[in-house]
């Protein structure tokens, strides 16, 4: 493959330099592959170069300089190139880098950077969907204007991927955009406002604003977080939960997690026993909401979880049960709006 | 042909044919070379590969500088001929494949690598002349390599050595920055040379030491910082005889130790003939072998390159275990070394009788009072590739490092002449002959390495290569099976097998690798 006439001037120009940072490159990583290096150079490090060459020529050089340090990093820890153990944060450096070429252009380092966290962030969080990720950042980049609100964007793209502990962080940031980026970002369906949207997200963890149908009807089961350790999951044995504000806290052996779930994903954080406890002597179940061996009955009305059997334990908030069995590994959710 | 140009004859055909090597980093320039060079690429095309010439330097030195090599360094690549001669049965080989003179092998290795040499050997053996001629590839003229080398003598202060504050502002300045410091010019140059360095006095010895170790000069808190260079020092005995002994930190610096060998009387004639013709070969270097500042530093990253396969630092790790284990040394089991009984100033012999149940004859660790550093280790590495380089390959061989090992390691690893390997039959001879015996330490060390068929069966490598591959990702479950497997090696060889060097080693990087899993499973509970 040949390289595009302004990246290999600037590698040419600086050909000691950067030989020399592969080799001090190769000092903290002793299993850096030239081959897997080079070839990534060639294809992903071209690809963005190109792009930045037809925006902001000017800019190339440095753009070089960071981009070629961001590939050692990567090829390095075998993120980038041929064999990588993530694919996603090749997949993001291809498709959403070169559609950001003239903020890349701007602040190379910084962007290159948070682009290929984000990415190997998502690829490396259970349940999350990098791809997802992906797709919406490449469709959005092109309609940011500056760096900031494209980090932004890429926060509640990020949550709506399946990172759910993002959400209260994604709602602020959405104040802070363009109304049309903040749609973009939590792909709202067309017609409605931010003002709406944000309101309903508030009211309710399980509203979905790309969503074309209404809210389903309540209660419903909506998730089931977590597995048995031995097939990649957390739990060693059947968890039990207790309610935490907003959040849950689940339990399995001596080890515990703080549940964060919403119509995007659910997410797992270590905890302590203690934390776990004290919230297990406070646990309250909302009114109007009876949970009884294996019944739950919402505001008088009767729900069965299938083949579940009796609930080893219940938890809720205002919006959300959570109940666990000694037949499963997870924890079922169940929306209560 | 006029006799000048019979002494200014440089080989024309490849020195040392081989097919050409495949470059082995990574450059960029691989990225977009193509079959059109740029102007940039161009400057250099013509000239012959660096190690060709360092080749043709050799060639030039070995068959017209020098009157008598000697092939010391021998290589083979066939059964060579050997025969046994005398009543003491001494073997002489005469080798089947390009073989080399240590005596102007390794100061033009250090010439390349920029490293540090002593000759040792009696009066008027070529040892100042070799030196010389080293400045002189190096692009200087004669006449400034003679005026900048540095002869030792009891009166030499550190201002012969350095420099001297300027009279004019010893009197009139008023602070220590108003005075203007006299450089010597020597410490400018990219080959020095230091004539009979052990008749230096001790206190200027030190000041030596700074420019040698730390390559800086200073006075009166004036600095000057010295080029890369490479050193070439002169004694004419390094056991003691110089008029003072030299510091054991300014002798530690020193990477190779190279003897100039006596005169063969058979060479007399052709002894005669440059006196007759008044010929002195550092003037008529030919300007073919001469290189230039840049060039030298482009030898020095072509032979960096130079690759070190996994096998051979395998061995050279092997062999280097063997010597600074010293199991009555210490308690703790990190603390059993030599280096502990020495910084303890314990006399070695006391510690030699403590040592029980292990044979002392095999044990290559008895033959020796001191384990090897780590500055020898990077010298031993890189005189191994540079050898390697020098030869056409860009692939260390065994052979490369038995063949550099003597001279390294020359100073550095102390005999324990009262040893029973000493006394053995046919060993006695090695009491005097370091180089001789230091390459039988290597090829015994070789020998125990393939009985216990380390090259396949190496389970402490194959930790070191899983761990190598990293920890992320690593699962709970994996760590505890690693752990686990490491404790039930120790296990196995702590069941009645004896401890030795390589073994003690093992065990440290056992605990090593027990160490970072440990903390890896302790961290990923928080996670």
């Amino acid at each position: 493959m040949t390289l595009s006439p302004g990246f290999a001037s600037v590698l040419s120009s600086g050909r000691a330099d950067f030989n020399a940072r592969f080799v001090a490159a190769r000092r903290v990583y002793a299993d850096l592959d030239a081959d897997a290096f080079a070839a990534f150079l060639q294809s992903g490090v071209d690809e963005l170069a190109r792009a930045v060459e037809a925006v902001r020529a000017d800019r190339l050089a440095n753009v070089t300089q960071a981009a070629y340090d961001a590939a050692l990093e990567l090829a390095g820890q075998k993120l980038a190139g041929p064999g990588s153990r993530v694919a996603s944060v090749e997949e993001a450096w291809r498709r959403v880098l070169p559609k950001a070429a003239h903020l890349v252009a701007t602040a190379p380092a910084r962007l290159i950077a948070a682009v290929c966290n984000a990415a190997h962030q998502l690829a490396t969080t259970p349940g999350a969907r990098p791809a997802q990720w992906v797709e919406a950042m490449a469709g959005i980049a092109p309609q940011c204007a500056e760096v900031e609100p494209f980090l932004q964007v890429g926060q509640v793209a990020a949550w709506r991927a399946g990172l759910a502990h993002f959400r209260e962080g994604a709602l602020a940031v959405g104040d802070l955009l363009p109304e049309t980026l903040a749609l973009a970002a939590v792909n709202a369906k067309p017609g409605l406002r931010w003002a709406e949207v944000r309101q309903r997200l508030l009211a309710c963890p399980w509203f979905d604003p790309a969503s074309d149908s209404e809210t389903p009807a309540a209660p419903r089961i909506v998730a089931q977080a977590g597995a048995f350790r031995g097939f990649g999951g957390l739990f060693v044995e059947p968890p039990t939960v207790a309610a935490t504000g907003r959040h849950f806290l689940a339990r399995s052996g001596e080890e515990c997690w703080l549940l964060t779930a919403d119509a995007f994903g659910s997410t797992f954080h270590r905890a302590t026993i203690g934390e776990f406890e004290a919230a297990s002597r406070e646990s309250r179940m909302p009114d109007g909401l009876q949970v009884n061996g294996s019944r739950v009955v919402v505001d008088g009305a009767r729900f069965e979880v299938p083949a579940f059997g009796e609930f080893t334990s219940a938890a809720a908030n205002s919006t959300t049960l959570a109940v666990t069995s000694r037949f499963t590994h997870s924890v079922v959710l169940v929306a209560l709006k | 042909m006029g006799l000048l140009n019979v002494f200014q004859r440089v080989s024309q055909t490849p020195t040392n044919p081989h097919p050409t090597a495949a470059a082995r980093g990574f450059d960029v320039a691989d990225l977009y070379r193509g079959p059109v060079s740029t102007t940039l690429e161009s400057t250099d095309a013509g000239a012959p590969p660096l190690d060709e010439k360092l080749r043709q330097a050799y060639f030039w030195v070995v068959n017209t500088a020098i009157i008598s090599p000697h092939y010391d360094v021998e290589y083979n690549d066939g059964p060579p001929q050997s025969f046994i001669l005398g009543d003491s049965k001494s073997r002489l080989t005469l080798p089947s494949a390009q073989s080399y003179s240590s005596f102007v092998l390794l100061p033009l290795l250090t010439f390349a690598a920029r490293r540090k040499c002593l000759f040792v050997g009696g009066p008027g053996r070529g040892k100042t002349a070799s030196a010389i001629l080293m400045g002189v590839l190096a692009g200087a003229s004669v006449r400034e390599v003679r005026r900048a080398m540095q002869h030792g003598h009891p009166q030499m202060t550190i201002a012969d050595l350095l420099g001297n504050p300027l009279p004019a502002d010893l009197v009139s300045a008023q602070r220590l920055e108003d005075i203007r410091i006299s450089w010597r010019q020597w410490l400018g140059l990219r080959v020095k040379i230091i004539d009979e360095y052990n008749r230096i006095p001790t206190r200027t010895q030190s000041a030596l030491l700074t420019v040698m170790g730390d390559n800086y000069a200073e006075i009166l808190n004036h600095i000057f910082e010295c080029p890369e260079s490479a050193w070439f020092l002169t004694a004419n005995d390094d056991q003691g005889g110089g008029t003072y002994p030299v510091i054991e930190a300014l002798r530690d610096r020193i990477d190779v130790v190279v003897q100039a060998l006596a005169f063969n009387p058979r060479f007399l004639a052709d002894l005669l003939a440059r006196i007759e013709e008044n010929v002195r070969p550092e003037e008529v270097v030919p300007r073919q072998i001469i290189f230039t500042e840049t060039e030298v530093d482009r030898m020095q990253n072509e032979i960096r390159n130079v690759t070190l396969p996994d096998e051979v630092r395998r061995r050279l790790e092997f062999f280097t275990s063997q010597f600074e284990f010293c199991e009555v040394a210490g308690d703790q089991f990190e603390y059993k070394t030599k280096d502990t009984a020495r910084l303890a100033g314990i006399e070695w012999h006391t510690l030699a009788a403590q040592e029980t149940g292990r044979d002392r004859l095999k044990d290559l660790g008895c033959q020796t009072k001191n384990g090897l550093s780590v500055r020898v280790l990077m010298t031993l590495l890189i005189y191994a590739k540079a050898l390697a380089y020098f030869r056409g390959n860009r692939v260390v061989e065994l052979e490369d490092v038995r063949q550099i090992l003597p001279f390294v390691l020359h100073d550095k690893l102390a005999p324990d002449i009262e040893a029973p390997f000493f006394d053995a039959p046919g060993h006695a001879v090695f009491r005097a002959d370091r180089v001789g015996w230091l390459r039988k330490v290597f090829d015994l060390a070789c020998a125990d390495y393939d009985r216990l068929n380390l090259d396949r069966d190496d389970p402490v490598s194959a930790f070191g290569e899983e761990f190598r591959r990293g920890l992320d990702g690593l699962s709970d479950n994996e760590t505890r099976a690693r752990l686990v497997k490491i404790e039930r090696l120790i296990t196995e060889w702590s069941k009645g097998r004896k401890l030795y060097g390589h073994l003690y080693d093992d065990l440290l990087k056992l605990k090593y690798l027990h160490q970072r899993y440990t903390n890896y499973l302790r961290w990923l509970k928080t996670q």
